[in-house]
């Protein structure tokens, strides 16, 4: 079959791509190395993750906090069969979306691993065997990534595990070690502690959360501890090993001294590789960096039909980066002239409470020795809050100290994933601080926090504080 | 203040015009597109409308005639509308403006020396009203030469007065405008009167970072059209500019049409899209225009032209295109062996890369070759520097580099000056035979046509070759038709036979 676009790899990059090509009048094609659609992020990533921290959460309150909002049930227990069961039913469903909609935009599916024959030519080797080949004029490489083991402890995936096992146990486990305290280790240990493990967080650097801003990982440390979560930061692990029953870690702290724990199970979340395994890509001339695919500014390879969008090229490896870089690249194929603004793109950790930020961080701003104003408001002055228990958190908001231009918003507290939209909003229109803390905001709801923190960063006048 | 009415360029030939009748007296007040007076040319006889309301001022009596541009009559505020200023709640009235106090001071901007060449500009557009607040070092208007666009920022802080006129072009030197400087500008959030607003809260708005920052959507539809943000003058919050902005956004029209809107004819023709659109010339297109006639009538320039088969070269073309492209990141174009072709041509014949200097011929040892580029502004001509120790991919390169500065109106002056001998290329736009104009002092130029397979005849045989026309227009005061002719024979030579570019015979 000729095409006018192959898509390589069905995730949230290469599925939008895929459906936006189509909607541009291309005939396209995906090719999916697994049975089903949509990549790590419905399959083993950001979907199901999601189903199990609403589930566990849902636990925690019902264990909780039920009794004070006047609500008396017998002491919940977990189910767990079930929530795995449940979680499947969500990913099932979202894939089978994603199924529906390759139908409607009329885009042709390959099961199969795309390997390049030439720059015009995809081999696709389907999981029994058949090889079929098809050819094209342009074509988009979104293989997304895998989870990096840690160098001297590969993934044994019985207790040495990564995200996507720890996503299907088929226990509870009575003691998880968590080495990596960024947002997939943050996400998935505070599932498991809700659910009744002891989870312990051992991170290399000296805060949670570090890509994000400071407050947020101190906020994050605070909170999660009340999860009744231990923290090893500044520690480097030495060694890990399964010996059948248990997993052994040991790591050294900054002072020095060795630590060793022991747990049923390690989940090792230290970060996530480009994954470019059987594209051929020495096909077509282009050689990994770091594993990278080396993009130009309009995200082409070396190769002059050739896209790659998402984790396989540099920026953050995010869901929603790689959504726009699909829709970038098909519109750019139609000639039409596009921009992604990177530094817009917002980040969310879905703990509880969840964090988001968009924008220069602080830190980043003393670096490149700009002249800030900082704004914070916590949601414990906050009627809706209060009104919902949920009291934990601030919203922070850097301004330019001249213009109070915002320059970066920083949420950490109920719903902040939600919230955080507002801030792109703000700063794709180069809004003020002042111009937001003019704006009506409903009350009493979360948002108001937003206003009060804008107002803060403009000349410190919040109003309910 | 009052506002000055000019007469109105009213069509092509006419320079001037005639107060036929006055329909308003001296001190009447008239209100906005009223009709005012007829004014007659030798063509035909026009309204003049009012372009606001108050009180008119005649200052060209009936039957003065009267030249295009020159000052007929001023509109003065209405007194009704001054009382309403001052009546009304909180007002400020016209000492909004003043608010920021004027410390006396008046600073005189003139147009500053911008190059070498360059005598005269033209105010493309301003962005500051008359009456404005001003900061220092804001851009307030656009400023246009024959060769370059470039931004005027304020010199002082204060309060606008304009001088010179959109679209007037003035020697360097000339006024510009006038600032009052003031001590510190107006302040953006005291409450200004509805009537005295948008003078002030324009100037506050101008003023803001955020003025000129697109938003998303309007980002995207401006990369589309290719125009840059600061062309546009936004409408949103703080001049922020929206999707509809840039939806309105006009490529590259430097210049507004004259204010026509003021002028209905009143001679009434045939029913049916009949209209005309009078634009002054930009100062580029004059320029142009004036060296274009200059050319025909101080040089002897004649054309000679040949053919060339352009398989070889197409050939070699297609074989290397991506190994080309690969290892130097840039196409491998036809530019490169004109380009070639022509420095090794121009060094055997140095007449056709000479020029007239009076009664001196200046012969260069060096190629400083000029490519047309066509732009939105109309025809630039950048050059390539020592084309003759480039090698094929440095001269695609800098053809590249210099087409898209040129797109883009940010070639720079010097980028522009200084070719010893020009190439154009017609065929881009499909020219199959054209005697190229020459670009003075240089003596002579090369055009590029069209391929086009052709039956040719060779060695007794008809054959289909792509064949390109290639024209040499030159100046003959100073080259022979030996070289000439001569000189094209060579660049055919070459054309025909790569492998001569590589062995210099």
């Amino acid at each position: 079959m000729q095409y006018n676009v192959i898509v390589i790899g069905s995730g949230p990059g290469g599925y939008v791509a895929a459906i936006r090509c189509a909607q541009l009048g291309f005939k396209t094609a995906i090719i999916e190395k697994y049975n089903t659609l949509g990549g790590t992020c419905l399959n083993v990533g950001c979907i199901p993750s999601k189903a199990l921290l609403d589930s566990s959460e849902h636990f925690v309150n019902a264990k909780n906090h039920f009794k004070e909002h006047g609500i008396d049930i017998p002491s919940p227990k977990v189910n767990f069969t079930q929530m795995i069961k449940r979680k499947e039913g969500v990913v099932k469903s979202n894939v089978d979306g994603i199924a529906y909609l390759m139908k409607k935009n009329k885009i042709e599916v390959y099961q199969g691993v795309g390997a390049f024959v030439d720059n015009k030519t995809i081999k696709v080797t389907a999981t029994d065997g058949k090889v079929t080949t098809i050819t094209t004029d342009k074509i988009i490489i979104a293989t997304g990534s895998k989870p990096t083991p840690l160098p001297f402890a590969p993934f044994d995936k019985k207790r040495i595990i990564s995200s996507t096992e720890s996503l299907a146990l088929k226990e509870v486990p009575k003691r998880l070690i968590v080495v990596g305290g960024g947002v997939i280790g943050m996400e998935l240990g505070s599932v498991y502690a809700r659910l009744g493990s002891k989870v312990i967080v051992v991170e290399f650097l000296e805060s949670l959360i570090p890509t994000m801003d400071g407050t947020m990982g101190k906020e994050l440390l605070k909170a999660t501890k009340k999860l009744d979560m231990e923290f090893y930061l500044g520690h480097k692990v030495t060694s890990l090993k399964n010996n059948g029953r248990e997993v052994i870690l040991k790591a050294e702290g900054k002072d020095g001294k060795t630590l060793e724990l022991k747990g049923d199970y390690c989940l090792v979340s230290i970060g996530r590789r480009p994954y470019t395994d059987g594209l051929a890509l020495d096909k077509v001339g282009i050689e990994t960096v770091k594993g990278q695919i080396p993009v130009d500014d309009h995200l082409k390879t070396k190769a002059d039909n050739i896209y790659a969008i998402g984790d396989v090229v540099r920026g953050p490896m995010l869901a929603h980066k790689a959504e726009e870089e699909g829709v970038y690249v098909a519109e750019q194929m139609d000639g039409q002239k596009p921009h992604i603004n990177y530094l817009l793109i917002p980040g969310v950790v879905y703990t509880w409470p969840e964090v988001a930020s968009v924008g220069y961080t602080e830190e980043q701003l003393k670096e490149q020795g700009r002249g800030y104003k900082t704004g914070s408001f916590p949601y414990k002055a906050l009627g809706r809050a209060r009104a919902s228990m949920d009291t934990d958190g601030l919203v922070k908001v850097l301004a330019d100290k001249q213009t109070d231009e915002i320059l970066g918003m920083h949420i950490i507290g109920a719903r902040a994933a939600d919230m955080i939209a507002a801030g792109v909003t703000a700063m794709e229109f180069r809004a003020s601080a002042e111009d937001i803390s003019r704006m009506s905001h409903a009350h009493p709801t979360y948002m108001e926090a937003v206003k009060e923190a804008c107002l803060a960063a403009t000349a410190n006048r919040p109003l309910h504080m | 203040m009052a506002i000055q009415i000019n007469v109105p360029t009213v069509g092509e030939s006419i320079t001037e015009v005639t107060v036929a009748n006055w329909l308003k007296k001296d001190g009447d007040l008239v209100k906005l597109d009223e009709v005012i007076a007829e004014l007659e040319s030798d063509k035909a006889t026009f309204e003049l409308t009012a372009p606001s309301e108050g009180v008119l001022r005649i200052i060209k009596q009936q039957g003065a005639t009267v030249p295009i541009g020159e000052l007929l009559c001023e509109i003065e505020p209405s007194v009704e509308e001054d009382k309403h200023r001052a009546s009304a709640p909180n007002s400020k009235a016209t000492a909004s403006t003043a608010s920021a106090k004027s410390t006396g001071g008046i600073k005189e901007m003139r147009v500053p020396a911008v190059g070498e060449s360059i005598t005269e500009v033209t105010i493309s557009a301003w962005l500051k009203k008359d009456g404005d607040t001003v900061r220092l070092d804001e851009i307030i208007a656009e400023v246009e030469s024959d060769k370059a666009t470039f931004e005027l920022p304020a010199e002082a802080t204060g309060i606008l007065r304009i001088v010179a006129k959109e679209s007037e072009t003035l020697p360097i030197g000339g006024l510009i405008c006038k600032i009052e400087i003031t001590d510190a500008p107006a302040v953006a959030s005291s409450p200004a009167p509805a009537a005295v607003q948008d003078a002030v809260s324009n100037s506050a708005r101008d003023a803001s970072y955020a003025a000129g920052h697109p938003s998303p959507a309007a980002a995207k539809i401006l990369a589309e059209k290719g125009v840059s943000a600061s062309q546009v003058k936004g409408t949103g919050v703080d001049g922020r500019i929206t999707k509809e902005d840039a939806q309105k956004a006009q490529p590259s029209s430097p210049m507004k049409p004259v204010e026509a809107k003021t002028l209905v004819s009143s001679a009434h023709g045939p029913e049916g899209g009949r209209q005309v659109r009078n634009e002054k010339m930009t100062s580029l297109r004059r320029t142009i225009a004036k060296r274009l006639v200059a050319v025909k009538n101080e040089t002897a320039m004649l054309t000679t032209f040949n053919e060339v088969d352009m398989k070889p070269v197409m050939d070699l073309r297609s074989r290397y295109k991506e190994q080309f492209k690969e290892k130097y990141g840039v196409g491998l174009g036809f530019m490169s062996f004109f380009t070639k072709a022509v420095c090794a041509a121009l060094q055997e014949f140095p007449a056709v890369n000479a020029s007239v200097n009076g009664d001196e011929i200046i012969y260069h040892d060096y190629c400083d070759i000029s490519i047309a580029v066509s732009t939105p502004r109309g025809l630039v001509v950048p050059v390539i520097r020592n084309a003759e120790s480039l090698s094929f991919n440095q001269i695609e390169s800098e053809v590249v580099r210099l087409a898209t500065k040129g797109r883009e109106g940010k070639l720079s002056i010097e980028e522009m000056t200084g070719g010893t001998f020009s190439i154009t290329n017609g065929g881009v736009f499909g020219s199959m035979l054209s005697t190229p104009i020459l670009n003075p002092p240089q003596s002579a130029i090369l055009g590029m046509h069209n391929i086009v397979e052709r039956p040719i005849a060779r060695k007794g045989e008809v054959m289909v070759r792509p064949i390109m026309y290639l024209a040499l227009s030159y100046d003959h005061r100073i080259v022979d038709g030996r070289e000439s002719v001569s000189f094209l024979v060579r660049v055919k030579e070459m054309l025909e036979d790569p492998g001569r570019l590589i062995l210099g015979i």
